[in-house]
């Protein structure tokens, strides 16, 4: 297994032994639990004795979770780009500049974390 | 494994040229910083004086460095002298909107809300309304626009035009959703422009990917080259053309895509609008004079007729709809959309005249429209601006001053001779004569004419109404906002009457390199 | 395998490459069908992930790992999260309207597709028949992988442009956070003895509320207590909780006595 298809190989490999112990755990769940269901009525309930449900299922999340998804955007955005540079920031013909073009686009999306911080964006409360 | 590996070098900079970007983006973020670290008391001397330092920093590299003409950071970026006459010209614009953006006197706390996450209409709204302080992210937010536009204007591939672009964009969003007064309407003005503008964005990405497709680069260079070379099908490189153009198009309020202009010019901040009107302006011009004139090239029977069409919609749009407006920023939007109308005939001149002369009505039209909004900022009630035109009858009796100025800007827009609107419509037209395209000179001069009605009928409303009950009190400006008037009226006057020493800079600089 | 590699370059398919886009490519159509069919916002979202991760491998198929890869990690690890969260802030009901705002807008959407459709079907045909394919080989060959040519892209040609996309970003998060974030002042924030003032001011009740009533037919949070006279305890209830009454079924016995 060589070439370029190749080197995926042992990717495709790693799903195919993940898929096969999870459908291999559920199975041997399966097969060794007792099956006597309980027959009451109200086993199947949310809740067996407490609050009915009232309403729907869905809840409004709150603001915060958009900041942090976003947060989480532009930082996955960065790291993209760190992948390219950290094949080549070693290569002679750069020397510091490339270390020192990353670490400018570095630091300032690190204000954009420092902003945050000091805007008590990051507290949960 | 022998890969030929070629040797990576990086691009040769040239720092001192483009130090003005630099100056401005550095700035921008020194600006982030202060907003998050120091007190909230201080920061609005702090960013005003850092923008300020910044611009004007930037204005006086541009004038040392006047004289290059280079291509820099790998052929990306073309500082010739179109770039740099534009890069002066947005900061000395910016410089002057900045001044009146950052007017506090005319009520508490100046223009922008204090916290913009606070729902609209809600009691802790009414409360931050009434306290005296107001967010500074404005400033920041600002030179990052002012960055992205110098960019913009220098870009010599499609891709950095791309990104330029994008930077420039993003701060007018969010700067049209900060109003202080009117929440629901700014916040509406900026959705608005976002979603257009996103649709915009796509639509010139479209339009890269098509003439990458066409010619194998999207360098302004190897495209005209592909023009001249290429024995392949034209579909792709006219579908690319016409999306880059709309893209370029919609940011410069041209008529099938001008729909955005009057809402967002009305809902956003009147200070941001004057800026919008002036920058935006100057930006998308200068991006859309480079791309039709250094990379197509040798299309112009192509795309003449179509973008002439265009200038001709946009005039006729821009005159009639404004001769309907009842609302002062609606009316100055859509005079907006007929000044580009007239921009697009200078540049359909498509010659160092056209080039020239388009420079030259973008620093004209940029300065008068500054200081019209910054009259704008100064006619109000308790409820903050009143800018309904039947607010304004009679205003002539309350403070001559201020409508006598307004009616000079007036008049300019007008092209009435001895102000600069003459000087830049003259200029256009004959330019476009030059380039054989007299038929967009007669509808430029008819829709002079139809503009010169709304214009006219506010002076007449000014000067010959009595003032009622409702005619509201024009505020005494602040010093920020009287240097911008001073500034603005001034530079309207003086490229009025001699307008000699602009056009030979114009001229001078109307030379791209490839 | 790798010559048959080269030969996918040139226009035909490896066996591995087949096998693996007849299995996303109906993924990815039944994804985008889908997002178009579900009623509800969340699950198209989550149609439109399949697609895009669908589309992911196809870049990697086809000789794009760092555009796949880019594909995977932030259209629909970050950005289509993002996505959702926005749906949840909106709401999920709110996406249900089906009346048409613009007149017409229905039949002028249905041509402008068809339209759509031709230009793209043109184009295939056209590119099925006379254009011969170039693939990416010789350009990922130049600078030893596909990575590597990016890098060299991004650190010298367009640098400029690079490092201005930082600034872009840093916009982004700047203004995302001045619309969504209140940032709380100081002046609002009460002290502990603020609190405790407020607790014991007249007109508030400083002990704890009851708990509510424990009956043999309900323990439920929601069943209110009995005050001594007989009448229900507001208190005891939670003002967000709608008041139970117990229906005949409820209060028989539940069967679970065996």
């Amino acid at each position: 297994m060589s070439g370029y298809l190749g080197s995926y190989a042992t990717l495709g490999l790693l799903i195919v032994v993940g898929a096969l112990v999870f459908v291999g755990a559920f199975s041997a769940n399966r097969l060794l639990s007792p099956s006597a269901p309980n027959p009451a009525p109200d086993k199947y309930r949310n809740y067996e004795c407490g609050l009915d449900p009232v309403g729907g299922d869905w809840a409004q999340a709150q603001i915060r979770y958009y900041l942090y998804a976003f947060l989480y955007v532009l930082f996955a955005v960065e790291s993209v780009f760190l992948f390219p540079w950290a094949v080549i920031y070693d290569r002679p013909e750069f020397g510091a500049s490339a270390v020192v073009e990353m670490g400018i686009f570095v630091a300032v999306l690190a204000l954009g974390l420092l902003y945050a911080w000091r805007k008590r964006v990051l507290r949960w409360t | 494994m022998t890969i030929a590996q070629d040797a990576l070098q990086l691009p040769h900079l040239n720092y001192g040229a483009l130090a003005p970007m630099l100056i401005l983006f550095g700035a921008a973020a020194v600006g982030v910083l202060i907003e998050a670290f120091v007190p909230r008391r201080s920061r609005y001397a702090l960013q005003l004086v850092l923008g300020l330092g910044a611009l004007v920093a930037a204005l006086i590299v541009v004038i040392t460095e006047s004289g290059t003409r280079e291509l820099t950071a790998g052929a990306a970026i073309a500082l010739d002298g179109p770039a740099l006459f534009l890069q002066g010209s947005l900061a000395a614009l910016g410089i002057v909107a900045l001044l009146l953006i950052a007017e506090r006197t005319l009520e508490p706390g100046g223009p922008f809300v204090a916290a913009a996450a606070v729902t609209a209409g809600t009691e802790e709204d009414r409360t931050q309304a009434a306290r005296e302080d107001a967010g500074t992210e404005v400033y920041p937010l600002l030179l990052f626009a002012l960055g992205g536009m110098m960019l913009f204007v220098s870009a010599n591939d499609l891709l950095t035009m791309f990104v330029a672009l994008e930077v420039f964009s993003l701060p007018l969003y969010l700067m049209c959703g900060l109003a202080r007064r009117r929440r629901l309407l700014s916040q509406e003005s900026a959705m608005k422009y976002f979603l257009l503008g996103s649709f915009a964005s796509a639509f010139f990405l479209f339009g890269i990917a098509m003439l990458y497709g066409f010619s194998g680069q999207i360098s302004f260079a190897g495209i005209h080259s592909a023009i001249q070379t290429s024995t392949q099908s034209t579909t792709l490189l006219y579908i690319g053309l016409a999306l880059v153009a709309l893209g370029l198009l919609f940011k410069a309020a041209a008529a099938p895509f001008h729909v955005w202009i009057p809402d967002v010019y009305q809902g956003a901040p009147t200070p941001i609008t004057a800026f919008m009107s002036a920058c935006t302006k100057v930006a998308a011009f200068g991006a859309l004079i480079r791309v039709l004139y250094v990379a197509f090239q040798g299309t112009d029977w192509d795309f003449r007729p179509v973008i002439g069409a265009i200038a001709v919609l946009t005039m006729l749009v821009g005159s009639i709809l404004s001769v309907t407006q009842t609302d002062i920023k609606r009316l100055l939007a859509y005079s907006s959309i007929a000044n580009a109308g007239y921009i697009l005939v200078g540049v359909l001149g498509l010659s160092k005249d056209g080039l020239s002369s388009t420079l030259f009505y973008l620093v004209t039209y940029g300065f008068t429209v500054i200081a019209a909004f910054g009259v704008v900022t100064l006619v109000r009630d308790a409820d903050g601006e009143a800018t309904h035109l039947s607010r304004w009858a009679g205003l002539g009796r309350r403070s001559p001053l201020y409508a006598g100025l307004f009616t000079f800007l007036m008049l300019a827009f007008a092209g009435i001779p001895l102000t600069s609107g003459f000087t830049g419509k003259f200029a256009v037209f004959a330019a476009a004569i030059g380039g054989g395209q007299s038929w967009l000179v007669v509808f430029g001069v008819v829709s002079s004419m139809i503009l010169a009605f709304p214009y006219l009928r506010v002076v007449v409303m000014m000067w010959l109404s009595e003032p009622g009950e409702s005619t509201p009190t024009v505020s005494i400006p602040g010093a920020l906002t009287s240097a911008t008037l001073a500034i603005g009226g001034l530079a309207t006057l003086v490229l009025g009457v001699v307008p000699a020493p602009l056009l030979d800079l114009t001229n001078h600089a109307a030379q791209f390199i490839r | 395998m790798s010559h048959s590699i080269l030969a996918a370059a040139a226009g035909q398919m490896g066996t591995g490459e087949k096998v693996f886009f007849w299995i996303f490519g109906p993924l990815a159509l039944i994804g985008a069908i889908g997002m178009v069919w579900a009623r509800n916002a969340v699950h198209s979202a989550l149609f439109l992930v399949l697609t895009m991760l669908s589309l992911g491998v196809f870049y990697v198929l086809q000789a794009g790992p760092f555009i796949g890869m880019v594909q995977i990690i932030v259209y629909t690890g970050a950005i289509m999260m993002l996505f959702l969260f926005v749906l949840m802030l909106v709401g999920r009901d709110s996406s249900d309207a089906l009346i048409e705002t613009l007149r017409g807008q229905r039949t002028a959407a249905i041509l402008i597709g068809l339209g759509f459709a031709g230009l793209v079907c043109t184009a295939i045909a056209r590119a099925m028949g006379s254009v011969s394919a170039k693939g990416l080989d010789a350009a990922n060959q130049a600078n030893g992988g596909n990575v590597q040519g990016i890098a060299a892209l991004l650190f010298t040609k367009y640098v400029f442009a690079f490092e201005v996309t930082s600034a872009l970003l840093i916009t982004a998060a700047v203004g995302a956070m001045i619309l969504a974030h209140v940032e709380r002042r100081r002046e609002n924030r009460l002290s502990q003895v603020d609190l405790m003032k407020a607790r014991f001011a007249p007109g508030n009740y400083p002990g704890p509320k009851p708990g509510p009533g424990v009956y043999a037919t309900s323990d439920s949070v929601a069943t209110p207590a009995l005050l001594p006279d007989g009448t229900f305890a507001d208190r005891s209830v939670s003002k967000i909780l709608p008041t139970r009454e117990l229906s005949g079924a409820e209060s028989a016995p539940k069967g679970t006595e065996r």
